[in-house]
């Protein structure tokens, strides 16, 4: 958590790649998710708290803390999933069926092997299953699902 | 295989002739498919390479690694941090009866490329999400980089009766330039070597590598489950096998029906010296190409664990002729005999450093067995280890400059790794059966060993770091491996 929320102002362009996520975003509520096959309970039962947010730190400034947050691995999953079935890596539009191959790659060079996951509000269950499939089987076995703190639109 | 020089200079060998020779085997037969077609020609794909044509360079002598690449050529990187990433597919069947052969190849080109574990080798179950090319002009760049891919190979199989012509190319896939081109002609009678010696020809031009590919593997067996002839005792045979480096192509080597153990290539990878159990324990040397038996030391004592100099001419073998376990050294033709240590406790398993100037040993000297190295001229000896039980050293090829053997460590046995430099010992294996036996493959990078670790003793490979324990043998029991050149 604190990770994410050290992306300080510099690091907002970093942050504009998801589709919901507003360009001065500061901070991030993560779910960490221990097994995606618990994940819908998990939500549910970790939405409630996360509302609230997570203890804000005030992190000291540190002109390493850009590096740290870019070592998480975001997959963007934008409503054009739906057409395409396209998510996105990095602003690469990546098929559903090749998203497995590539996240076993970056994961080889991951010491934590979690991948958060910045899903469009509209994306319905089904595709958002459909995803966490694929991070299974790419061996991934915490999915984070990001949100934007309320009133941060 | 040495022999595979026959690639390079364009000889064409007929396969028969060597199946005539080996079938007046003595006591070592070899069937002629245990030997690598030797019809395959070489010839550069003339629109492939930017550089030389025509002539193909004389690979370097194996003996000296690592090597300088034969050309200037494009090498692929992959990501900052990472290992390039290849992709195999299977190759193209231009000839209907060639598609079996078309998936073997591509298949044995991806294991063998990630055996050396220099790339990340994209499982080949995903590459259905990729189209299939069926020229080179197809290859779709896009969804290979969709895939992660930094280079994908392109190979064409066309099998005309039994002339069977394999082409494999190598694509930088960001800038679809052809990096690597050949293509090879022979018989169809073993398809794994197109895919051995493509692999170790990209791992010499893209990551300046001597791949082990081409290089076997020797080991003794009690498969057949005969019992010995001899009147020794009532007990199991166990015969000289080899395989390919893979496991592939295991082919039995001694039919004497004795006890047949230690074997060691020389380095030309064209002889085998062991010892045998006969009436009493002896050396020989069996000439694979040439179906003859040797008797370097002229039955004269006890004479056991031979192992070739790396220059060939010599062996360095242990012998009780002089009352108690020695080791000696004898020219391969059995002149010059010389006796090396002189103690009267038992020196055994001797091993040779790569220039062929030391020599290092098991002594129990001090009580339990250790290893010790003296001059090849019975000069300089010191200890090593210091271990509770210290056994079967075998010095590493250069770069490497270490000696692996085995050490007790508990009920049994694990593979650990002498630096020579350091003097610092560390373990290759940790307590998963009992491990013993190493021996480096010529690249230094991988150690063959004999484990208990899935039931009987069997053949395993295991990369110098630890990582990367691959079965070769499964087969009844298989004993003390030792790699070729």
């Amino acid at each position: 958590m604190p990770k994410v929320l050290a992306s300080a102002p510099n690091a907002g362009g970093r942050h504009q790649r998801g589709r919901r996520v507003s360009p001065t975003l500061s901070e991030i509520n993560v779910v960490p998710m221990v097994d995606v096959m618990l994940v819908l309970l998990v939500i549910f039962m970790v939405a409630a708290p996360m509302l609230q947010r997570g203890v804000e730190v005030n992190l000291p400034v540190a002109t390493r803390s850009q590096e740290i947050s870019t070592e998480q691995v975001f997959v963007d999953l934008p409503i054009s999933y739906r057409q395409n079935r396209r998510v996105f890596i990095d602003k690469e539009p990546i098929r559903i069926d090749v998203l497995p191959e590539r996240v076993r790659q970056i994961m080889l060079t991951r010491t934590t092997k979690i991948v958060y996951l910045r899903g469009d509000a509209q994306v319905n269950l089904q595709e958002l299953y459909e995803v966490f499939d694929r991070l299974r089987e790419a061996g991934v076995v915490n999915v984070g699902i990001i949100s934007a703190a309320p009133g941060e639109q | 295989m040495r022999n595979m020089n026959d690639i390079w200079t364009g000889n064409l060998k007929v396969s028969g002739c060597l199946v005539a020779a080996i079938a007046a085997a003595l006591a070592a037969a070899v069937v002629a498919g245990g030997l690598p077609p030797s019809t395959i020609a070489r010839g550069a794909l003339s629109e492939v390479e930017g550089q030389a044509t025509g002539q193909a360079p004389a690979p370097p002598p194996a003996s000296q690694a690592p090597q300088q690449p034969p050309e200037v050529s494009l090498v692929i990187s992959g990501d900052p941090g990472t290992p390039p990433r290849y992709a195999v597919p299977d190759f193209v069947a231009l000839s209907p009866d060639a598609a079996e052969m078309a998936r073997t190849i591509a298949q044995v080109l991806w294991d063998d490329l990630a055996f050396e574990r220099d790339f990340y080798m994209i499982p080949r179950d995903t590459y259905a999400t990729v189209p299939a090319a069926q020229s080179a002009a197809q290859i779709p760049f896009d969804r290979w980089r969709e895939l992660g891919a930094d280079a994908v190979v392109f190979g064409t199989v066309r099998r005309t009766g039994d002339e069977v012509r394999v082409e494999v190319r190598l694509f930088a896939v960001r800038t679809r330039q052809q990096v690597f081109g050949k293509e090879y002609t022979g018989t169809a009678a073993n398809p794994r070597l197109y895919a051995h010696t493509a692999s170790d020809e990209i791992h010499l031009q893209q990551r300046n590598l001597r791949g082990v590919a081409r290089t076997k593997l020797t080991f003794s067996s009690d498969r057949n489950r005969e019992r010995v002839a001899g009147p020794i005792d009532n007990r199991e045979v166990k015969e000289i096998y080899i395989s390919d480096y893979d496991g592939a192509n295991q082919r039995r080597i001694t039919t004497s029906r004795q006890l047949n153990i230690n074997p060691s290539w020389s380095p030309d990878a064209r002889a085998l010296a062991y010892t045998t159990f006969g009436p009493i324990p002896d050396i020989f040397i069996s000439y694979l190409y040439r179906g003859v038996r040797e008797n370097p030391t002229r039955g004269r004592g006890t004479n056991y664990l031979p192992v070739f100099s790396p220059d060939g001419t010599r062996i360095a073998f242990m012998s009780g002729r002089d009352g108690n376990p020695e080791i000696y050294v004898v020219n391969v033709d059995g002149s010059n005999l010389r006796r090396i240590t002189n103690h009267p406790a038992g020196d055994t398993t001797p091993t040779w450093s790569p220039t062929g100037t030391q020599i290092a040993f098991v002594s129990d000297r001090a009580g339990a067995p250790q290893i010790y190295i003296v001059g090849a001229d019975g000069l300089n000896l010191r200890r090593l280890t210091s271990e509770s039980h210290a056994d079967r050293p075998t010095w590493s090829p250069a770069p490497f400059n270490e000696i692996a053997f085995t050490a007790r460590t508990g009920p049994g046995y694990d593979i650990k790794v002498y630096d020579l430099a350091t003097g610092m010992t560390r373990r290759i294996t940790f307590g998963e059966g009992s491990n013993e036996s190493p021996a480096y493959a010529p690249n230094g990078k991988h150690l063959a060993f004999m484990s208990t670790r899935a039931g009987r003793y069997q053949v395993f490979t295991i990369g110098r770091d630890g990582r990367g324990v691959r079965q070769v043998t499964r087969e009844g029991g298989n004993f003390t491996p030792a790699w070729s050149n």
